[in-house]
């Protein structure tokens, strides 16, 4: 690009570095605790000198860890396909036609962003109650279906596809539902995937929601799990570091794998 | 075919009429979904804003007009709830906005391999789980084992209660929240520091600008956006994001120092069980953050250049 040499970027590579130690040690130190005998807990050193699965062994024996592994897991999946399907619908009803009250209902959409979870908790709790969704998946769920950020997205994505095709569908005799499935949507995947990605991480982390709704512990997902766990377990820290390691490994997997679909499907939605 | 399709008899008028139904059709479970857990509990959130009501199934919610509003602003806790929100949110400004535009413009020059690397790693902290996050940072910062104050003894001085001093524990959130936002904000800051166009940058140099004048003068307009998008996402939410790490590391105390507005709805909601006194404070809230979002968009559309 320039001629002129660059000077070492030293100062750069050190600010970078310093980052990356706040953002990664405590996670470390998560995962390295796990591993630590209780005689050796205390100690500072980075790595402990007899690493033991003990803390591991007596989370499997006192909590359901892999029930509700298997709980979350199924909450975000769900949670991520209604998501996707109400966004995509929604969104092609928006991109498709021109129609009185189209406008009026993106905004509905868009503005639920801004009502915050807690203006809204008490009538929600009541109404799951009346509905008998309390401490349920489905309870989970449900009221999670459709999310505006989701569907705004999927529809900015879908904007961007050529009219002329989908006008060619309709002259073909596709119908509505067939141009989506047909035509739009798999050429929409990578921004389908990325906002998959998003839900399924956002839903995998929830936490208050859960905490209105799940009472006991088998029904829970990792979130309140741990919650639970923090109450009864207080400063058996060895014990709390396995459990938490253990809720992060699948969402750590899955950055491990996707790493760079993650970040940038997180940077574009900010960049919006 | 051709010939088939021409006597193809002409479409029937009841079709035509379905027509016009047919988006509601496709926005009918999006809408579904939105109308019954947001826009109709926001109705009925303040509807019950003027009931005493605790949540009893077979209570009446019974009707005193404007007195849960009248309670909320004259008694301590909303006032104390209030300067912490705004405590929480201008403390978490700087690790959400602030730091990461001037680690991003300091780094801007980095290439290669490493920036990968780094771009990975300090994105970590947004995908952890706000209560892992907490177990983890408690464990950290535990007064009596904790590594933080090991180290701290360590090097000559005192151990800290972080959790436990009512003057430290709210910045001790408002560092766990900021904690998992630092690098977001960053990678965010650098993505449209490097979506500038680079001849900006040669010319300004042709024209013998400084650094400081380039800087001043051509990346942070640039940026504007984004500063304003953080800043108006911090303003909205930093409050809310806190909320997991009160619950779970204070519940609010010492001596109330680290509640705020959601925490003390969730108090009054589930603990004291004094659902008008909770939805009260969340309609002042709700429309707070209302006119506060609307000033946002429009210093948005007023203050931010784009490069178009």
């Amino acid at each position: 690009m320039t001629t002129k040499s660059r000077p070492p970027h030293v100062a750069a590579h050190a600010v970078m570095l310093l980052l990356s130690f706040i953002a990664l040690f405590p996670v470390y130190w998560m995962f390295q605790t796990s591993f630590r005998a209780s005689n050796e807990i205390f100690s500072s050193a980075l790595w402990p000198n007899a690493p033991t699965l003990d803390n591991y062994r007596a989370v499997l024996a006192t909590m359901p860890i892999l029930g509700i592994l298997q709980n979350t897991f199924l909450m975000a999946a769900t949670t991520t396909l209604a998501q996707v399907v109400t966004g995509l619908l929604a969104a092609w009803a928006l991109v498709r036609w021109t129609f009185p009250g189209g406008r009026i209902a993106h905004t509905l959409i868009a503005l639920s962003w801004l009502v915050p979870f807690q203006v809204v908790m008490i009538p929600n709790y009541v109404l799951a109650t009346k509905m008998g969704l309390l401490d349920s998946i489905a309870g989970l769920v449900i009221p999670n279906a459709a999310a505006a950020f989701t569907m705004l997205v999927i529809y900015n994505a879908m904007r961007g596809f050529p009219r002329a095709v989908i006008e060619a569908a309709r002259m073909d005799g596709a119908g509505s539902l067939r141009t989506l499935m047909g035509v739009v949507a798999p050429n929409i995947r990578a921004p389908l995937a990325s906002v998959s990605i998003l839900c399924f991480i956002s839903a995998w982390n929830d936490y208050f929601w859960p905490l209105l709704l799940i009472r006991r512990v088998e029904n829970s997902v990792v979130q309140i799990g741990l919650q639970f766990f923090m109450t009864q377990e207080g400063n058996d820290w060895g014990l709390l570091m396995a459990a938490a390691t253990l809720a992060s490994l699948p969402i750590l997997l899955i950055y491990l794998v996707l790493q760079r679909q993650v970040v940038d499907s997180f940077i574009k939605s900010g960049v919006r | 075919m051709a010939v088939a399709h021409t006597y193809a008899p002409p479409r029937r008028l009841p079709r035509l009429k379905l027509r016009a139904f047919e988006p509601w059709l496709y926005l009918a479970p999006a809408v579904t979904v939105l109308l019954m857990w947001t826009y109709v509990p926001l109705l009925q959130a303040f509807e019950l804003s003027f009931y005493e009501w605790n949540m009893l199934p077979r209570s009446q919610p019974r009707y005193v007009g404007l007195d849960n509003y009248v309670n909320l602003l004259t008694l301590p806790d909303m006032k104390r709830a209030v300067v912490n929100t705004i405590l929480y949110t201008t403390g978490l400004l700087p690790l959400s906005v602030g730091v990461p535009l001037v680690i991003a413009i300091l780094t801007s020059d980095l290439r290669g391999p490493m920036r990968n690397i780094y771009r990975a790693i300090i994105f970590v902290p947004m995908i952890v789980a706000p209560i892992v996050a907490a177990i983890v940072w408690r464990w950290l910062l535990n007064e009596d084992h904790g590594l933080v104050n090991a180290l701290l003894q360590h090097v000559g001085f005192n151990a800290i209660g972080f959790l436990r001093d009512p003057q430290i524990a709210l910045w001790t959130l408002v560092w766990i929240t900021g904690w998992k936002l630092i690098g977001f904000s960053t990678l965010l800051f650098a993505a449209a520091d490097s979506a500038i166009n680079p001849t900006y940058f040669e010319a300004a140099r042709m024209d013998g600008a400084s650094r400081w004048q380039v800087l001043r003068d051509i990346r942070l307009p640039l940026l504007s956006p984004t500063i304003l998008l953080l800043t108006m996402m911090t303003f909205l939410f930093g409050a809310q994001w806190s909320f997991v790490y009160i619950n779970a590391l204070t519940g609010g105390g010492p001596l109330g120092s680290t509640t705020n507005v959601y925490y003390l709805m969730w108090e009054y909601g589930f603990m004291t069980m004094s659902a008008g006194w909770s939805t009260a404070a969340g309609i002042l809230v709700f429309t707070v953050l209302g006119v506060v979002s609307l000033g946002c968009l429009a210093s948005m559309k007023r203050l931010a250049v784009y490069d178009d």
